[in-house]
């Protein structure tokens, strides 16, 4: 199998380049993930992120053949050859396939990731009817991988303003939890035409979102809270 | 929050309410004239009735506030230098500000 990796070392490297691998012999079912590290072993240059390898913990998102993804559960055999693996787009590169996911985590930050009670907390839990919890599927399965954001065009263009589909899809997380009691506030901090109103539906969140999450979705769903809020 | 607050809500809103008065308009079109062909005196006389006036006049502000929607979303988008960018939109804004007098003068003259 051919495959063509950016190669970028911001240290030693004028520009980045596309560097020609070739390996044969892959098992029934490899992935994308293990063709990279029999790659590594041949040249330890290449430098990516990896961990969990079996698509929970979303750190070896990147951009193959031209589509955010990640590498861990990305079967070889889906690949058309050769296989072009970049960075996922968007974000500054430290080099190769590695990010620096700064501007995503800052956004996500900022949406204020946690449950907010005003009221005096329950003695032993806060207890949650099955009808209340169900409206969190499709929310908290979130992994933070980055390949919505990074694949979005909003965010490419306003990266420092636009929170981006997975910090929005989480800001609704939050809202829509029977718990938390924060809703005016975290509707009135996503006002303005940058934070959320950014979002055109453009939908390549939902295109790409490896756990088949739909952020296009919460995003609608928070402008008609705000849009109850104020009617 | 209040309306004022709501920036973005604002112009999502009038985006969104703009495009269903446009698409029923245009459908109320081709329902009333769809396939014909209308002499002008005719065209003229339907369209001095108070109630198509008065449709007609709603149909050009809604289009005319999409469109200032759209392309401010645009400018948004795609003109970071904050000089260059006042100076596009007060372009587009002018030039559909002067659209809005032009056209809506043309559709009262006719009603009369």
């Amino acid at each position: 199998m051919r495959f063509l990796i950016y190669r970028y070392d911001p240290d030693a490297d004028k520009t980045p380049r596309m560097q020609a691998y070739e390996l044969d012999g892959f098992e029934d079912g490899a992935m994308l993930l293990d063709a990279l590290f029999r790659i590594k072993a041949q040249d330890e240059t290449l430098s990516f992120r990896r961990s969990c390898g079996e698509g929970v913990c979303g750190s070896d998102a990147m951009n193959i053949n031209g589509r955010n993804g990640l590498a861990c559960i990305t079967p070889l055999d889906s690949l058309k050859e050769p296989v072009e693996i970049r960075p996922v787009p968007g974000m500054p590169v430290i080099r190769d396939l590695i990010v620096d996911m700064e501007p995503f985590y800052h956004q996500y930050r900022a949406v204020k990731p946690w449950l907010t009670v005003h009221d005096p907390e329950p003695e032993a839990e806060f207890l949650q009817s099955p009808e209340q919890r169900d409206q969190l599927d499709g929310l908290y399965e979130c992994i933070l991988c980055g390949c919505c954001s990074t694949a979005c065009p909003s965010f490419w263009w306003n990266p420092d303003k636009f929170r981006g589909p997975a910090a929005l899809l989480q800001a609704w997380r939050f809202l829509a939890d029977s718990r938390d009691q924060a809703t005016g506030e975290r509707l009135a901090e996503l006002e303005g035409p940058y934070r959320l109103f950014r979002c055109h539906s453009i939908m390549n969140c939902v295109d790409v979102c490896p756990k088949g999450l739909n952020p296009t979705k919460a995003i609608g769903h928070i402008k008609q809270l705000m849009l109850k809020h104020l009617v | 929050m209040s309306w004022r607050a709501a920036a973005g809500l604002r112009s999502w809103l009038l985006q969104r309410l703009s495009a269903v008065y446009i698409v029923a308009f245009l459908l109320a079109l081709v329902f009333a004239w769809g396939g014909e062909s209308v002499p002008f005196d005719t065209w003229r006389a339907w369209v001095a009735h108070p109630l198509v006036n008065v449709g007609l006049m709603l149909f050009l502000l809604a289009l005319l506030s999409h469109a200032w929607v759209g392309a401010r979303d645009v400018v948004m988008d795609y003109v970071k230098p904050v000089q260059l960018r006042y100076l596009v939109l007060i372009g587009i804004g002018l030039a559909l500000a002067g659209l809005a007098i032009w056209s809506l003068r043309i559709v009262l003259l006719v009603g009369g």
